[in-house]
């Protein structure tokens, strides 16, 4: 059996022109040039579907290409390796169903993602969540403000929110936002501007008590490892797709937590016999007027939290009719507090 | 494609590919990268490469892309391991250096780690091209490199730093330099490619950054001074709309204009690289003016606007269209003389620059 094909023998760029003669499992080029091969038909390399024109490769040798200007008789084209049109797998069982088996697996392991780091979370050991802490944030917020009786007056405050925790770090510093975080290794940190904007030590402990919910179910952990397995999941996208895909994602998470943190806010109140209306008047206020409310809920499904109107209604409603509540500070306390960075200037000192 | 058909057979390249030859590519890459979670987009670039360079003519024959989705993959994955996970770490330690309250060793760290970067962008470029011609082959035969792109990254880094020296205006000279160092590094068969771009040629259309300013406010001034006159100098309430429009309307001019002139700067960089490439008996020329490069531009974004977005899966092929239908090469190819290249073949594709984010050419 013979045919007529072209070759390039990937040594030279002219190209051989001849017959192609089928001996079993072999084949050989007789052309004018004093003929080439034999080649082995198994080692041909598999051609790919979208090239137009089909030629073969030649397994060991780059740039060996085999081709026939006319459509090879069926005992050849019987020994030609099968086109390549997706690629091997996805090839063997057809793209559909290779699309739809995919799909599967796909949301399998990014609903496995989003669900693992709460487990893994709650897995790491707190001594090691500690130490992760002070890796990646030092001595941040320890050294911050330390009025004698300002401290005093947050020892008592914490004390007052959430009796039964042992070991909480609460720290000031005096830093002009009105913000509280809380840093891994459960330190909660109150910047001064908070203490500012706050008009009275209830709504202090609602944060407070915020915060501590966020130390109690390990949400910063919980958010770093999620972050970590969302960066390598979304790893194989384009840069822009996977940066927003990520933060959606996260920050779906991150308002759940939120909520959740508030929700832990509201008990320990309520165990304190604080008053939550403080805390709903400060994100009242938070919020602004209507008008930055309804931005606000346009721009919800991508803010890290939830909108300050529902927040406030979540703390209203939470107050237990007819309780009686006590001021989470006294006068005096209170006073110590607001004070506790007195002396000490908002600006970040700058050091080697 | 009935456009320029009499041009298309007088050039040495020729692209004879089809939107709808490509469509069903483009759709079904896009399927599988999504169901897989980004991971085929590797195999889907080199599925797209394999039919750009199928249906790319050079003088008899076709153009063939060997590169596989493997390869762009380790090469991504390696990028990840050498690049990423170092950098994730410096971060991590520079964050944590500055909530220490250092942070004037972070910004000294951070300085290094920019050197650092733009040295591994020197690298990721020079090999992203050595890939490139490594796995293009005409007539059985590949292009490539001998060298690594290490001594090539240096270059790029001080020629790079002392480029944005004098406000910028050593940029030509950086750019026009480091084409000609990239390129004389590498060959096609046993081919030196040499190319002596010169920063004279492209300087004029890069000065037009420094004058466009210039002109702006002259003319702007004129404008006002004229409103000034013909309204009195009384401001009234429309008056102050009037500024915030005329306000709206500088910006968009301005950074509009701003992108007019990069093209043009670009569209003459591009023509003087190319135009003076030679590869043995060959010499290459490169057609497209200003004016096409704006065509192709507005085009590509028409296309992603109108499709939502979608039509983004076209681009590298308008791309590549454009590149081929306005790239020319004169004089001959021995072909008895065209031996196999024996430059070392790299294992694995363009994983660095896919990380950079940057274009090869």
């Amino acid at each position: 059996m013979e045919t007529r094909a072209w070759l390039y023998d990937g040594q030279t760029a002219l190209p051989r022109t001849g017959v192609l003669i089928d001996e079993g499992d072999r084949f050989r080029l007789e052309d004018a040039r004093g003929g080439a091969g034999p080649f082995a038909w198994a080692d041909l390399l598999p051609p790919h579907a979208d090239a137009g024109v089909a030629s073969y490769g030649l397994r060991g040798v780059p740039g060996w290409r085999l081709g026939f200007p006319d459509p090879p008789p069926a005992a050849i084209a019987a020994k030609l390796p099968r086109g390549q049109t997706y690629g091997r797998w996805i090839d063997r069982f057809g793209l559909w169903p290779a699309a739809l088996v995919l799909a599967l697996v796909a949301s399998a392991v990014v609903w496995g993602v989003l669900q693992t780091p709460a487990l893994v979370a709650r897995l790491v050991p707190a001594s090691a969540e500690r130490r992760l802490g002070e890796l990646m944030v030092g001595d941040f917020g320890r050294n911050g403000c330390r009025r004698p009786e300002g401290q005093a007056a947050l020892q008592a405050l914490v004390r007052r929110v959430a009796p039964t925790e042992r070991d909480l770090e609460v720290h000031v510093v005096a830093v002009p936002m009105v913000n509280a975080v809380t840093l891994p290794g459960g330190r909660i940190v109150i910047f001064s501007g908070l203490l500012k904007a706050a008009k009275s030590p209830d709504e202090v402990a609602g944060v407070l008590g915020h915060e501590i919910g966020h130390v109690r179910n390990r949400d910063v952990t919980e958010a770093l490892v999620r972050q970590l397995g969302l960066s390598v999941l979304l790893g194989g996208l384009d840069g822009n797709v996977a940066g927003y895909t990520s933060a959606l994602l996260s920050t779906a998470y991150s308002r759940s937590a939120e909520t959740e943190a508030d929700r832990y806010s509201q008990q320990l109140l309520r165990q304190a016999a604080v008053s939550p209306a403080a805390t709903a008047d400060f994100f009242r206020r938070l919020g602004g007027g209507a008008a930055k409310g309804r931005t606000e809920r346009l721009l919800s499904y991508v803010a890290s939290h939830p909108v300050s109107r529902d927040r406030a209604q979540a703390f209203d409603a939470s107050a237990t009719r007819g309780a009686t509540h006590r001021p989470a500070l006294d006068a005096t306390q209170w006073q110590a507090l607001r004070t506790i960075c007195a002396g000490q200037s908002e600006k970040w000192d700058f050091r080697f | 494609m009935a456009r320029g058909d009499a041009a298309e057979r007088d050039s040495a390249f020729g692209f004879g590919g089809t939107w709808r030859e490509y469509a069903p590519i483009a759709f079904t890459n896009l399927l599988l990268t999504i169901v897989t979670l980004g991971i085929y987009s590797f195999w889907a670039r080199a599925r797209t490469r394999r039919y750009l360079w199928s249906r790319t003519r050079f003088i008899d024959d076709r153009l063939e892309w060997t590169g596989t989705g493997l390869e762009l993959f380790l090469g991504y994955l390696l990028a990840i391991v050498l690049f990423f996970v170092p950098l994730g770490i410096i971060q991590f330690v520079l964050q944590g250096v500055v909530l220490r309250g250092h942070p004037g060793a972070a910004i000294l760290g951070a300085a290094i780690l920019y050197i650092g970067l733009l040295y591994l962008v020197g690298v990721a470029i020079f090999r992203a091209l050595r890939y490139r011609l490594s796995r293009t082959f005409w007539h059985g035969i590949r292009g490539g490199s001998d060298e690594q792109g290490f001594g090539y990254a240096g270059q790029y880094l001080w020629r790079t730093l002392v480029g944005t020296l004098a406000l910028g205006l050593m940029i030509p000279w950086s750019m026009t330099t480091l084409w000609n160092r990239r390129w004389n590094a590498m060959s096609f068969g046993p081919l030196r490619f040499q190319a002596q771009a010169d920063w004279r040629n492209v300087f004029g259309r890069f000065l037009l950054f420094y004058l466009w300013p210039i002109v702006l406010f002259i003319g702007l001034g004129a404008i006002g001074v004229m409103g000034l006159t013909a309204g009195g100098a009384t401001p009234t309430g429309g008056g102050g709309v009037a500024i915030v429009l005329l306000g709206l309307l500088f910006v968009s001019i301005f950074y509009g204009l701003l992108g007019v002139i990069a093209l043009a700067f670009y569209a003459a960089y591009f023509r003087e690289g190319v135009g003076t490439l030679t590869l043995g008996g060959l010499q290459f020329g490169f057609t497209a003016r200003t004016k096409d490069f704006i065509l192709l531009f507005l085009g590509n974004v028409a296309l992603v606007l109108v499709t939502l977005g979608i039509g983004y899966i076209f681009v590298p092929y308008r791309n590549w269209a454009f590149f081929i239908r306005h790239l020319e090469a004169y004089g001959e190819v021995v072909l008895e003389e065209l031996t196999q290249s024996t430059t070392r073949e790299p294992g694995q594709g363009e994983g660095l620059l896919d990380a950079f984010d940057v274009g090869a050419f």
